[in-house]
């Protein structure tokens, strides 16, 4: 039964991870945290909704609501924070609830009266793997957020843009002296922030209910995952994620079942109380 | 404060007063928003006090809210005792929400953490206020009885005055706060705690006290929500509702209790022209926080300061 559970928690837990590894993304480049990134996955999940209304295939309306969201994180940086980074870390923070705010609203206007759902591009159904039941859904989940991680790597790893990443990430100012441009850095690490979140929204509305709030969940997940794996580390926000998916599904069948709601805010509560730092967190990252 | 700028704020008394005939006007629709508006006032308050004054980005301000909701409507509904007792039950019932979410501030978490924590224990109400069934109702919500003044059922323009004179003595109550030592130490320690602690303020005894009473207005606006809307349902106490008091401060002015004042009538006025189209009040509140941020960060106070000396506000976050 317990490997059961760890499988099932697995599956929920790489989604946890792509959403929380967003977010560090977004807080290691330019070190604001995305509020509104819940709203942003809710607002590309919309978006695939939308493509594949209009009869895309999935692949490609999947795509399509990566390249929308990776603009719209991409604007916002450009229009709305660039023009108060020197502003304090709560104008910066506010801007970005205020941006998730806002898509919630247009998303309630359109849809708020309906649920929709995604269709699933493959059937619904499940298969045993030895002793364990692994479903469809969970299968694509983790098959879809390890391609995304083994191309972020790629990406981090093996390409000119990796480098210039990895040099901002370690001083932003060294990075501008080098000629890095920084501000356009900052604009496309948002716009990747935006795609990873739209894709996160998009397997996410595959397997619940698509509702205007679901980037509230999402947000919460993220928030207790990144705490968890320890603030503004990448490793951590995979470790964490995936713990917190396993925890939900263990506390949930051995403790209480209220443990599948509440584990993601006590881990929050906790972990901050307790071990600030997570579990590969280093020192606090300050904007002073 | 020079003595002319003193006499001018007595001018400020001039408006609860030219407020008292206002309920000879409406009728009962206008009514409920006029007493809406005097709810939030108190909210913005408290809120401010947090995030304006000691600069700590807390976000526990609905879990204040709520708590003191549901003490007022508990005590209401299942003690049956008349509305105007529970209302000091209520803010000592966030005024120990208060308390307990300065812990994790006490203990260093700060910034962004800080934030996360409070909202993850904003939520975490929620649930309970779901899963307490025998107490609050559960997702049904709990019913409440008429509230109750001295015996007398608190009719419309009855409410009016009790919300009015509520509003008010907290407003001058978190005044004398701020003009007092413990304001002076808030400012320090908003403008850097460290250097408040190195010059011997007993910065943690400070961030309690100021948790405290920010949880104690917030906790009597909820007896208010209570006696107001005689329904409680754990989704009034949402991150929606956080958002629509975070925005109530930061266009009013943060730390500014004029921009509280301010941003609970504007704010609270507004949503019910959208009230048809759900999802445009949200909206129409994203984009008003985005130009506001972008152009006036500093919110309406400062538009009245610049208007006239006498609304200028030290208290105000100045960029």
């Amino acid at each position: 039964m317990l490997l059961q559970l760890v499988v099932s928690g697995i599956a929920n837990g790489m989604l946890y991870a792509l959403i929380a590894l967003s977010m560090t993304l977004v807080y290691r480049a330019t070190t604001v945290l995305n509020f509104g990134h819940g709203d942003m996955a809710t607002a590309g999940a919309y978006a695939g909704f939308v493509l594949v209304g209009a009869g895309l295939p999935f692949i490609a309306a999947f795509a399509l609501a990566l390249g929308l969201l990776f603009a719209a994180g991409f604007l916002v940086q450009r229009f709305l924070l660039r023009p108060i980074m020197r502003a304090p870390h709560f104008a910066l923070a506010t801007m970005a609830l205020a941006v998730g705010y806002a898509l919630r609203g247009a998303a309630r206007l359109r849809w708020g009266s309906e649920i929709v759902n995604l269709p699933r591009p493959y059937p619904q159904g499940a298969f045993m793997l030895g002793p364990v039941v692994v479903t469809n859904d969970a299968l694509v989940i983790t098959a879809a957020v390890l391609v995304l991680f083994v191309l972020m790597l790629l990406l981090f790893r093996a390409t000119r843009l990796g480098r210039i990443i990895r040099a901002v990430f370690q001083t932003e100012r060294g990075a501008a002296l080098v000629g890095i441009n920084v501000p356009l850095f900052h604009g496309l690490m948002w716009g990747a922030g935006g795609a990873l979140a739209a894709a996160g929204g998009v397997l996410l509305a595959m397997i619940v209910p698509l509702t205007p709030d679901m980037g509230e969940w999402v947000l919460v997940r993220g928030f207790a995952a990144m705490t968890l794996g320890g603030f503004g580390s990448l490793p951590g926000a995979i470790a964490g994620g995936v713990l917190l998916g396993v925890s939900e599904e263990v506390l949930g069948f051995y403790v209480s079942t209220v443990f599948t709601d509440i584990t993601a805010y006590l881990v929050t509560i906790l972990v901050l109380l307790i071990r600030p730092r997570g579990l590969f967190g280093r020192q606090a990252l300050a904007r002073v | 404060m020079s003595g002319a700028a003193r006499a001018g704020r007595r001018l400020f008394w001039l408006v609860p007063l030219a407020l008292l005939p206002v309920p000879l006007a409406l009728n009962p629709y206008q009514q409920f928003v006029a007493d809406l508006v005097l709810m939030y006032v108190p909210v913005a308050i408290g809120f401010n006090v947090v995030i304006g004054n000691l600069g700590l980005f807390a976000f526990s301000n609905v879990a204040y809210f709520g708590i003191g909701a549901y003490a007022s409507g508990i005590l209401m509904a299942k003690a049956g005792l008349p509305w105007w007792i529970t209302v000091l039950p209520a803010g000592l019932a966030g005024c120990g929400a208060g308390v307990l979410t300065a812990v994790p501030a006490l203990r260093g978490v700060r910034l962004f953490y800080l934030a996360i924590m409070t909202l993850a224990f904003g939520e975490l109400m929620r649930w309970s206020y779901i899963r307490a069934e025998a107490l609050t109702g559960g997702s049904m919500g709990l019913a409440l009885p008429r509230a109750l003044l001295f015996g007398w059922p608190l009719d419309d323009a009855r409410k009016f005055y009790v919300f009015l004179a509520l509003a008010v003595i907290l407003v001058i109550a978190t005044e004398r706060l701020l003009c007092s030592r413990f304001g002076r130490a808030f400012m320090a320690i908003r403008g850097n705690e460290v250097a408040a602690a190195a010059m011997g303020i007993p910065t943690g005894r400070f961030i309690v006290i100021g948790f405290a009473w920010s949880g104690f207005v917030v906790g009597v606006a909820g007896a208010m929500y209570a006696a107001l809307i005689g329904h409680l349902s754990p989704d009034s106490f949402n991150l929606s509702e956080l958002v629509l008091e975070f925005a109530i401060i930061m266009v009013g002015g943060v730390g500014s209790q004029l921009g509280s004042v301010l941003g609970a009538a504007v704010l609270t006025a507004l949503p019910q022209l959208f009230m048809s189209w759900p999802g445009s009040e949200e909206l129409a509140f994203g984009l008003l926080l985005i130009l506001v941020i972008l152009f006036l960060p500093r919110g309406l106070a400062s538009l009245l300061a610049r208007w006239h000396p006498i609304f200028r506000d030290r208290y105000l976050l100045e960029e």
